[in-house]
């Protein structure tokens, strides 16, 4: 009998016969042990329900108050309705608006997550089939010691193979499928409750990220925590139009890494072009540095019109609805790939690889369902090879002339200026196309984000998207860039480099751009603020498509950001973690940090790491063009951990914030572990989810928002110091909150010494000490012997 | 720094900047420069003018653009509380404000500096030293309120420079004999540094002549300094009060101020050893000593080190078991610089009883280790696996091997418990549970056991 705690192995051997001994009644205790992990979850709360983290949820929620912006008044979920909800009016149920607006946020919250648990399902089961559930995760080797720290926190049990990984998956469906059913009518109707539920979604969500990724990063041999990463192409451009170019669509690489193997195996690799859009390009380059990311979800229209792809694969996630219908139109065969995305298309799993060829290359079907991940690939080559020569020349983008002959027919109805979610000057643009001028319809590229609303509200059905494309050909023949191929995991020892650092002041904080850029000029904003805050020595992680998005832009001396920075964490280094599913990596190094310099038990203590996340770790998320469901299940499990986000001005349309009160000082109060009193810290962080109407505002936010309780003097003179200058150099003016921020004569930043005094003596400042601060009850630490004198 | 007359921005926010060849309007010092150096000197109190700024040689706008310069940098300051020892603590502030300085970089210290000015700055009207000067006693004298009065002179005349050169590299060789002869005996102060306590919060550091902070970044006069500067700063003096052990250096006023900051989580402190009651870390020490029980030595592995050490566990897992400022007996994080002690491990037994380190530590730290010494302790290249070392250890006649009982081929350390042997097997493989745990090798005690998975098995870590 074999038993193990959490520090103990208790051995009883009742008989053994071996080669060497003969051993009866044996009974052996051991009090350490190495290499060897107890397969019972531990820890105080391992695997948490949706109601055992409720009290920490609160203690964030009573200071982050929920702030809401009904994006509807209406409820419309069941046959009661409609409700109006509007001016203190309960729906039919007795829901209240409050309760309606974060029940929306937790399916919103359900959504994401159950995306990425899905995604991570798919992505396991192959691997499992494929590899073995033996096979050993390995995310780092020797430079890592924790290899999941997500599910360590969540689960309280430390995988070591991806077979371990599925008792944690099974954990994160089940929790949705509660989390869902608080949804329904009649359940839930606490806003506060809703909210706990929507924080809890969000650490599914984490968790289920991070089994995605380790899961592919050990299988597939993609960079394990690797600061030097390959740099690999970006950009329509990049593109080698000489040779069959297949384009994968999505998030789910599965399918495309069958595409590199059968290549691989053919020998084909060098005459044909595998190219992608949006997350699964990322993890494609991951896995082949030969493979190209052609940019983020919104270029999807542009590169399928050009009619360069000459077959698309989609697999699932943020891929457009009416892709077929946009293929179909460059004569380019669809392979979809996913049972959650069959796009309508006829299921040929089970039929002879070459069959389906044919009847594509052929066109007897435009499209096929391919349900088997291993036969994608054989597919896809050979069509792509097949059709190749039959579809030169064939593309949906009109050439200059035609643009100007077609914009002479708009009748100026404004339809298309009035559907487009960025409001662009349509109109105008479009009569001067008509005139001749295609200059300012050129001039919209970096605006439009390739929706084409426009496109299906113009009465005469123009392709304005395609005119603003035709119009930008000069510029799209300059997209070539490179980006480091994203590096998964921050090592144990990188953390361990960066501690003294961050205390020394040398290091302000860690900003992770995550989610996606869209939005007019999110793109060149996105850049920008990663350009800014390297050059300032913060850590800026990014992932997904704005991992893509950052790289799309050169500096004076035509570098990308992954070019001009180191992809090391540390002091202005720039990282792509990967896709979106990376994300787990960035919230996994928070929560190491904790493990690894304070020796925190990281197995299912999920309160206390996450309190020390919050006090401790000046980590900020800026996800600036945020549009999805799974960036809000991202976003709230960086809350849950503490972390603040910034949104950029559509992020509003979440429905909520969730922001803190500088002007009520009760609120800023935490307990000082040295001492057990209580503690007032000012306002740090101060918000933990709010959007910003303009870059600018969110470069002043993120320095702001690095700020923590625990900062030594350096560190926060540093933090201090940003936050100062940016806000003069962006508003103008001295921030008028400083001396909130400023605790002792040491924190006061060098360079603005004689402004802060005069403004601190302005604001009637005091002195205020420097806790070691917690806002859980301080146990276990407590002082041995007394007080400290 | 904001100011009408002064003519480019100054803070923190340029630490970073970088200024290209093709941008720079000169170069002063560098590879290209002859002479070089910056130096900050304590004087008697009516020996310095306070905030005077003298220019010897052509200043900015005379010196040819796009060439490199040879340059001095004297800067002398006075106080009542100033002493020598932290002159070359203060000298590095030189490196830190001058790079305030919009479009002005500056690198390196003493006679080895090396500082761009970029065109753009110039021709927003930074074209004289006295910029430069006017920046440095502001941020000095605003930083440091112990210096009275304080003056800068810049040498651009590059006899003058060559001429003062040799001075300055004398003074710094005397710091260098005097911090490299200190001991810790000589001293009554130690200085504690609780600024990891933001992370850990219950380590202290103890930093003293003869041991650098774990970090490698605080020395003892850093300490001094930073105390002097700020007495309520997170880096505090301690009066050592008695020694109670030599051998290991354990002080009363160490076990004191241990007690108070880590919330009585830590009782006594031994400076010197690995064991027993080692020196805490947090986690950014930049190496571990660790134990190894087959050969009764100690080996070091550093932060850099990819790979498994020679006991087959890499860095980041024994780390695991270093940091986070407790206590434990055979797992100590240290600094590079501390390797370089005479006190070294002293109660251990210092080198005499380190036994392997990664060659790139060796060949730091070598021209510190006793005579004889060096090529006996192995590294990767000798030795991957404790069996590999102990071979390696026998064939250089390592000192340690004396500490080997003939019959066993070694021994216990006299200082720890006496372990009880209650098992010993070549291989003991039980199955129980659906777990197999296989014994290789293994003596199981009573109160340790090494357990290794089967090598064929796939879990198995490296």
């Amino acid at each position: 009998m074999v038993l193990l705690d959490r520090n103990t192995v208790y051995l009883e051997v009742q008989e053994v016969e071996t080669d060497a001994a003969r051993i009866k009644d044996l009974r052996v205790t051991i009090g350490g042990i190495r290499g060897l992990a107890p397969a019972v979850p531990r820890g105080p709360m391992p695997m948490p329900g949706p109601g055992t983290l409720r009290r920490w949820d609160r203690k964030l929620l009573s200071r982050y108050r929920p702030f809401y912006m009904p994006f509807c008044e209406l409820c419309c979920l069941c046959t009661f309705g409609k409700c109006d909800l509007s001016g203190g009016r309960k729906g039919a149920c007795g829901i209240t608006m409050n309760a309606q607006q974060s029940r929306i946020v937790l399916l919103a919250c359900c959504i994401g997550a159950a995306t990425h648990t899905a995604h991570a399902r798919e992505i396991l089961d192959h691997i499992v089939s494929r590899f073995g559930e033996r096979h050993p995760l390995d995310t780092g080797g020797s430079q890592i010691d924790i290899t999941a720290p997500i599910t360590r926190l969540v689960c309280g049990f430390e995988p070591q193979t991806v077979g371990d990984l599925d008792r944690a998956l099974r954990y994160a469906e089940n929790q949705i499928t509660q989390l869902l059913a608080a949804t329904h009518t009649g359940q839930e109707g606490d806003y506060l409750d809703l909210e706990s539920k929507v924080f809890h979604a969000g650490m599914v969500d984490h968790l289920g990220m991070e089994i995605a990724d380790i899961s592919q990063v050990s299988a597939y041999s993609f960079p394990r925590a690797d600061a030097d990463a390959p740099l690999v192409e970006l950009g329509m451009a990049s593109v080698d139009t000489k040779k069959p170019v297949i384009l994968v669509v999505g998030h789910n690489v599965v399918p495309s890494v069958g595409i590199l193997e059968y290549a691989r195996e053919n020998d084909l690799l060098g005459s044909i072009e595998v190219t992608g859009i949006c997350c699964t390009s990322l993890d494609l380059t991951r896995y082949s540095e030969k493979a190209k990311i052609i940019g983020p979800i919104s270029w999807q229209l542009r590169y399928i019109r050009s009619g360069i792809p000459s077959v698309v694969v989609v697999d699932e996630q943020c891929v457009r609805t009416d892709l077929p219908d946009e293929c179909r139109a460059v004569r380019a065969p669809v392979i979809a790939t996913s049972d959650k995305n069959a796009l309508g298309l006829p299921d040929r799993t089970g039929d002879p690889a070459d069959e389906i060829v044919e009847d594509l290359v052929s066109g007897r079907v435009t499209g096929v369902l391919l349900r088997d991940p291993d036969i994608v690939g054989e597919v896809a080559v050979k069509t792509a090879n097949h059709v190749f020569e039959k579809r030169k020349g064939i593309t949906a983008i009109p050439p200059g002339e035609s643009v100007t002959a077609s914009a002479g027919e708009c009748t100026h109805c404004s339809f298309c200026q009035r559907a487009c979610p960025a409001e662009l000057p349509l109109v105008e643009v479009i009569r001067e196309a008509g005139a001749g001028d295609t200059g300012a319809l050129a001039s919209l590229y970096d605006l439009c984000i390739g929706c084409g609303r426009c496109e299906s509200a113009c009465p005469r059905g123009l392709p304005l998207h395609s005119f603003i494309i035709s119009a930008s050909c000069e510029r799209i023949r300059d997209e070539k860039f490179s980006i480091r191929s994203g590096r998964g995991a921050i090592s144990d020892v990188e953390i361990r480099e960066v501690g003294g650092p961050i205390v020394l002041g040398e290091i302000p904080g860690i900003v992770a751009f995550v989610g996606c850029s869209n939005f007019p000029r999110g793109g060149s904003e996105l850049a920008s603020m990663c350009r800014e805050f390297a050059r300032r020595r913060f850590i800026v992680c990014t992932s997904g498509c704005a991992a893509i998005t950052a790289g799309q832009y050169r500096n004076d001396e035509g570098k990308t950001l992954y070019e001009e920075f180191s992809g090391k964490f540390e002091a202005g280094g720039v990282l792509n973690v990967g896709s979106c599913v990376s994300n787990a990596h960035i919230s996994g190094a928070a929560i190491k940090i904790a493990a690894i310099f304070a020796k925190r038990e990281l197995d299912g203590n999920y309160e206390e790491i996450a309190d020390y996340v919050h006090n401790r770790v000046g980590a900020v998320g800026v996800a600036w063009g945020a549009m999805s469901q799974k960036a809000a299940a991202i976003a709230s499990g960086f809350w849950r951990l503490g972390i603040p986000v910034i949104v950029g001005p559509h992020g509003s349309k979440y429905r909520r914030m969730l922001l803190g009160r500088a002007d009520h000082p009760d609120d800023w109060k935490v307990n000082d572990a040295r001492t057990g009193e209580e503690v007032c810290i000012g306002p740090v962080p101060e918000h933990l989810f709010v959007a910003a109407e303009t870059a600018e505002e969110a470069m002043v936010l993120v320095a702001k928002l690095s700020m923590r309780p625990n900062d030594t003097t350096r560190g926060r003179s540093i933090k201090c110091t940003h936050y100062i200058d940016l806000h003069r150099r962006l508003y103008g003016t001295m921030p008028g909150d400083i001396h909130l921020f400023i605790r002792n004569p040491a924190d006061v930043p060098l360079t603005f010494k004689d402004e802060i005094w005069a403004h601190l003596e302005a604001h009637g400042w005091k002195e205020q000490p420097v806790p070691d601060p917690t806002l859980l009850e301080p146990k276990g630490r407590r002082v041995k012997g007394g007080k400290p004198k | 720094m904001a100011s009408d007359t002064f003519p480019v921005e100054v803070g923190l926010m340029f630490e970073g900047e970088r200024i290209r060849r093709n941008d720079m309007q000169l170069e002063l010092g560098g590879p290209k420069a002859d002479a070089k150096w910056e130096i900050v000197r304590v004087r008697p109190a009516g020996d310095v003018v306070d905030g005077e700024i003298r220019v010897l040689g052509p200043d900015l706008d005379a010196l040819a653009p796009g060439m490199s310069h040879p340059v001095g940098v004297l800067v002398e300051i006075s106080g009542e509380k100033l002493e020598e020892d932290i002159e070359g603590v203060l000298e590095r502030r030189i490196h830190e404000f001058l790079n305030y300085v919009e479009g002005f970089v500056h690198l390196n210290q003493r006679h080895e500096i090396w500082m761009r000015l970029s065109r753009r700055s110039f021709e927003k009207g930074l074209n004289s030293f006295r910029y430069l000067g006017q920046v440095l006693i502001r941020l000095f004298r605003d930083d440091l309120p112990i210096i009275e009065a304080m003056q800068v002179t810049w040498i651009s005349d590059p006899d003058t420079v060559r001429e003062m050169l040799d001075e300055a590299v004398s003074r710094y060789e005397t710091r260098d004999a005097r911090a490299r002869g200190l001991l810790d005996e000589d001293v009554d102060t130690f200085y504690g540094c609780a600024l990891c306590q933001s992370f850990a919060p219950t380590h202290v550091c103890v930093i003293t002549p003869q041991r650098y902070a774990n970090c490698g970044a605080i020395s003892w006069f850093d300490g001094r300094a930073a105390a002097g500067i700020d007495p309520k700063g997170p880096i505090f003096g301690i009066a050592k009060g008695a020694c109670l052990n030599e051998k290991t250096g354990e002080y009363e006023g160490i076990n004191e101020i241990a007690r108070k900051r880590s919330m009585g989580e830590v009782e006594r402190v031994s400076l010197y050893s690995a064991f027993e009651f080692p020196h805490t870390s947090c986690g950014c020490f930049e190496g571990i000593a660790f134990y190894i029980p087959e050969v009764d030595g100690i080996a070091v592995v550093h932060r850099g080190f990819r790979g498994p050490a020679v006991n087959g566990i890499p860095f980041s897992t024994m780390a695991d078991s270093t940091a986070g400022g407790r206590q434990v007996s055979g797992f100590h994080g240290i600094s590079i610089e501390y390797m370089r002690s005479s006190r070294f491990l002293q109660a251990d037994g210092g080198y005499g009883r380190v036994v392997w380190m990664p060659g790139e530590v060796l060949e730091r730290v070598r021209e510190y280790i006793p005579d004889g010494l060096a090529d006996r302790i192995a590294t990767e290249k000798d030795a991957l696996s404790v069996g590999e070392l102990k071979a390696f250890l026998e064939k250089t006649g390592h000192p340690v091997t004396g500490r080997w009982k003939p019959d066993s081929g070694r021994e216990q350390d006299k200082d720890r418990k006496q372990e009880k042997t209650v098992l010993r097997l070549s291989e003991l493989p039980i199955r129980a549970g659906g777990i197999t745990l296989v014994l290789k090798n293994a003596r199981i005690t009573a109160e340790r056991v090494i357990i290794e998975r089967r090598p064929d098995d796939p879990r198995r870590r490296t």
